[in-house]
């Protein structure tokens, strides 16, 4: 690769690839992020592959893999550009029929993904309701590029904003334009980007400006930034040289989970090609602008999103929050000026320049503007990643994005934001999501998780597992929150095994407020949402399992016990996964189950396919 | 433990700022766990005080101080999996391999874990053995899982029908066939190759297979060692300008007759390789 030496360099580039394009050979695109891969989309490149090569078809059939495009419910998929043609759920089989059908510019309609009303399939994919609802102006850049080939990015427009910015714009022109846009920080807490960019840039040279990337997305339930990191790493990068400019921030650091190996490699791949390509480095495309990016992986804590905790991380030691102020943007990383930023926001940076300010901010709602990606997950038809804009009511995620409910569930609540968030029951759906209405409603917008959850999930041992969850990954430091979530724990335990009284419940409302007033950091202070808003909302969930040692949603295992009913065939299914030998009966009749021998484990009702397993 | 090793990876880790901990990640990868006696050297080599190594090593999930299995086992414990029955894919795990979540089995074959969220949240519950992902596992999957796992799962993976070998690999210089026919690996011509290193000279094939790594040579050659790679015909040296992926050792570039080029990392043990059907790639 050769390196970039002058801006007009990169223009030339740009052009060259694009005059290289060959706008009318259709692409076969196969997104290959995590979910992708583990659903089989390895195999269904490698049949490709096959198929171009045996045919001969290299020439006129080209084949993109990318990242993650949303839509996990229908992993492994296959998209057609320019068609758009877009084939859920494609087996290794089937795609050699595809391969044919593109060859032939035919259609297989019967691979297509049908209406769930009327059964007829949609030819476009943008025409299919999870994605025709959205506004996907990030997730669209991940089924345009291959992550691993920056060439792809390039032509699919990367790096132009960056150009546009180094070429024409003042280093107080690009910050002011932030500021305009209005972004807020999609981490969580929705601080002002322009205004933490504008602190760092106030700030003299010396020592040394520190940007991060603050990609330990740690949240349960929520893996946007996963799919930006692996799908568009580029965008990061972009977007972090654009405020390199803008501040003066000579270093860069992208800390990442480790639990992501997929993004990590993307990203080690894409800050080498940026290097090669002259991207990254010493007088960046002839301008004198110098930015490095050192990618430095978490270890496994949870706290390490908080910020000061993260830095602590980066240095090298126990991830352990310390006091603000002084801020990270006065004193961070080893005592030195430093901005951290979560993925998507990054991402954010060049779509506001591609745009500009003004039309970005026609986005989303006043205070609250351009989109935002929820990870939709659960009890929920088609779970993915989806993009709308912010102030979008919760109900139409729900049911016109997400499809509805799972199965034959009823949708009860949705929970945001995490273990720091908390659940927003049904008759609440009319919520628009921004920032300070959420925070109103007792939960937080975070980072962007919203798990659905139906009346076969009991809210009692929703608080339980988050408990649980922040009780493992509390640092210690507060006394407050290390033995509070533990012993909202030991309560919430007792709820659920049925032994608890309803004095147990004032006391747990009172510690809850106690954590939340008396610790440190985030973690600690948002720690008890998840039980103050299922109290909020779902008391009667708790009277139930303390005065009648019921848990309504069958899920408390102490308090249920597991019988069959007589829709029972006697098909003997559940006989052959029962691994206790608890089920028995004659051949075509109804069976029985010993609650002696049983230890609820769920399999039998997982199998059976005729609704015959009660628990109650 | 070996204290060369440790006193090279320490080497490897500038020293200003997060060195500890990727140096601890590099001692885990190499042993799989932090034995004692590495610690300890590591305390005398950077001057960082025991208590210090041992609270990061201690505070991060990621480290164990105890040897592991084998196998690694996660479970996902996030909240998505947990709405849909984690908790009872754990019990599973933990009935089947008989040992707790966090602990290796009496075999030393299987580490169990659970981990918060691997951000598949969309096909839990997941389950992770040795880097391979499965989807919607539910508890009558677990016994397949195990036995699929100590089989390999690198073998698995390829199935019969859907093999792909790359018939015809050229040489990128003068073009000449590089294929073996009396030589075959996974049931089909080899790949054959000429390659020096530390001053031997002699012939390596490769499986043609796509996706097998399987690779047979004339003497031994160290992991990680980067080789020179020749054409056995024309002699040509056959390093590209392009760098690998993984570990930026030079890329070999072979022609494929039907059509595209194929680029593989000159560095033995790494499985960098691109396979590009339209030209030269990147």
């Amino acid at each position: 690769m050769e390196r970039l030496q002058v801006i007009e360099d990169f223009s030339s580039l740009q052009a060259r690839l694009t005059a290289d394009r060959e706008p009318n050979i259709p692409v076969i695109v196969i997104p290959a992020g995590t979910c992708g891969q583990a659903s089989g989309a390895n195999d269904l490149i490698r049949v490709t592959k096959r198929e171009l090569l045996d045919k001969g078809l290299t020439d006129k059939i080209h084949l993109r893999v990318t990242g993650c495009h949303g839509f996990c419910e229908a992993e492994p998929s296959v998209l057609i550009e320019p068609q758009g043609t877009f084939y859920p759920k494609v087996d290794a089989k089937q795609m050699v029929r595809i391969v044919q059908a593109v060859a032939a510019d035919e259609v297989l309609e019967d691979l297509l993904f049908a209406d769930p009303e009327t059964g007829r399939g949609f030819y476009r994919y943008d025409k299919i309701p999870f994605f025709r609802n959205q506004q996907r102006s990030i997730m669209r850049m991940n089924q345009a590029l291959d992550p691993i080939r920056i060439y792809t990015c390039i032509v699919s427009g990367g790096y132009g904003a960056l150009q546009d910015v180094l070429a024409n714009r003042s280093p107080y022109q690009a910050l002011q334009e932030v500021k305009d846009s209005g972004l807020r920080g999609r981490g969580g807490a929705g601080f002002p980007t322009g205004l933490k960019w504008d602190l760092l840039a106030a700030l003299p040279d010396e020592p040394a400006k520190i940007l991060v990337c603050n990609a330990d997305e740690g949240d349960p339930g929520a893996y946007m930034d996963r799919s930006i990191l692996e799908g568009n790493p580029h965008s990061i990068i972009e977007g972090m040289l654009i405020a390199a400019y803008a501040t003066g921030a000579t270093e860069g650091v992208l800390y990442v989970r480790n639990e992501y190996p997929l993004a990590i490699k993307h990203l080690m791949i894409a800050l080498r090609q940026c290097r090669e390509l002259g991207l990254l480095g010493d007088d960046i495309l002839g301008t004198g602008l110098r930015f490095d990016i050192e990618l430095v992986r978490g270890a496994g804590a949870f706290v390490c999103g908080e910020e000061t905790a993260l830095i602590r991380s980066i240095e090298g030691k126990m991830g352990e929050p310390v006091q603000r102020p002084p801020f990270p943007v006065e004193k961070g990383i080893n005592g030195r000026p430093t901005a951290i930023n979560n993925v998507e926001t990054w991402a954010n940076i060049p779509l506001i320049f591609k745009l500009g300010a003004e039309e970005y901010a026609k986005v989303g709602t006043n205070g609250n503007t351009g989109t935002k990606i929820f990870s939709l997950v659960g009890k929920i038809k088609n779970t993915g990643l989806v993009e709308v804009p912010m102030g979008i009511t919760i109900e139409k995620i729900v049911h016109d994005i997400g499809g509805g409910a799972r199965g034959n569930g009823k949708i009860k609540a949705v929970q945001t934001g995490g273990p720091s968030g908390g659940c927003i029951p049904a008759d609440r759906f009319d919520l628009p999501v921004d920032y300070d209405s959420l925070a109103k409603a007792g939960s937080i917008m975070g980072s962007g998780g919203m798990i659905v959850m139906d009346d076969n999930t009991c809210m009692v041992d929703v608080a339980k597992y988050f408990m649980n969850f922040l009780m493992d990954e509390s640092c210690g430091k507060c006394f407050t929150c290390r033995k509070g979530t533990q012993r909202m724990y030991e309560i919430l335990e007792d709820i659920s095994n049925g032994k608890a009284t309803l004095q147990d419940l004032d006391l747990l409302e009172e510690l809850a407020h106690v954590v939340k007033d008396t610790t440190m950091c985030g973690l600690g202070q948002t720690a008890s949402n998840p039980v103050l808003s299922t109290l909020r909302y779902f008391r009667d969930e708790y009277i139930e399992h303390i005065e009648n040692q019921r848990c309504p949603a069958g899920v408390c295992k102490e308090l249920v016990t597991y019988s069959i009913n007589e829709n029972c065939t006697g098909c003997g299914l559940c006989v052959t996964v029962c691994s206790e030998g608890a089920i028995s009966g004659e051949k075509k009749g109804r069976h029985v189950i010993d609650v002696d021998k049983c230890i609820k484990c769920g399999s039998c009702r997982t199998v059976c396919n005729f609704d015959a397993i009660d628990v109650r | 433990m070996n204290a060369n090793e440790i006193r090279d990876i320490v080497e490897k880790h500038p020293s200003d700022r997060g060195g500890l901990i990727a140096i601890l990640e590099d001692i885990q990868a190499k042993y799989s766990y932090l034995p004692e006696d590495a610690l300890r050297l590591l305390a005398e080599e950077t001057g960082t005080s025991l208590v210090d190594i041992y609270g990061v090593a201690t505070f991060y999930s990621l480290f164990s101080l105890t040897p592991r299995g084998k196998h690694l086992c996660s479970v996902c414990m996030g909240t998505a999996c947990h709405v849909r029955g984690a908790p009872v894919i754990a019990d599973e795990f933990s009935r089947q391999l008989q040992t707790d979540p966090g602990e290796t089995s009496s075999d030393g074959e299987f580490t169990l874990d659970t981990v918060n969220c691997l951000g598949a949240c969309a096909i839990g519950p997941v389950v992770v053995m040795d880097g391979h992902y499965f989807s919607n596992v539910d508890s009558g999957q677990v016994k397949r899982i195990i036995k699929k796992t100590r089989a390999g799962l690198d073998d698995a993976q390829i199935k019969k029908h859907m093999r792909h070998y790359l018939y015809d690999v050229n040489c990128s210089r003068c073009n000449h066939s590089l294929m073996d026919p009396d030589h075959p690996i996974d049931g089909a011509p080899s790949i054959r190759l000429t390659m020096s290193s530390e001053r031997q000279h002699g012939w390596i094939r490769l499986s043609a297979l796509y996706g097998s790594f399987t690779v047979e040579s004339e003497f031994g050659i160290r992991t990680s060692t980067v080789l020179d790679v020749f054409c056995p015909h024309c002699h040509g040296e056959l390093k590209s300008p392009t760098t690998c992926p993984l570990c930026a050792a030079p890329m070999v570039t072979l022609f494929i007759r039907s059509g595209g080029v194929l680029q593989i990392c000159s560095r033995r043990g790494c499985k960098g390789h691109m396979l590009d059907l339209e030209g030269a790639g990147i």
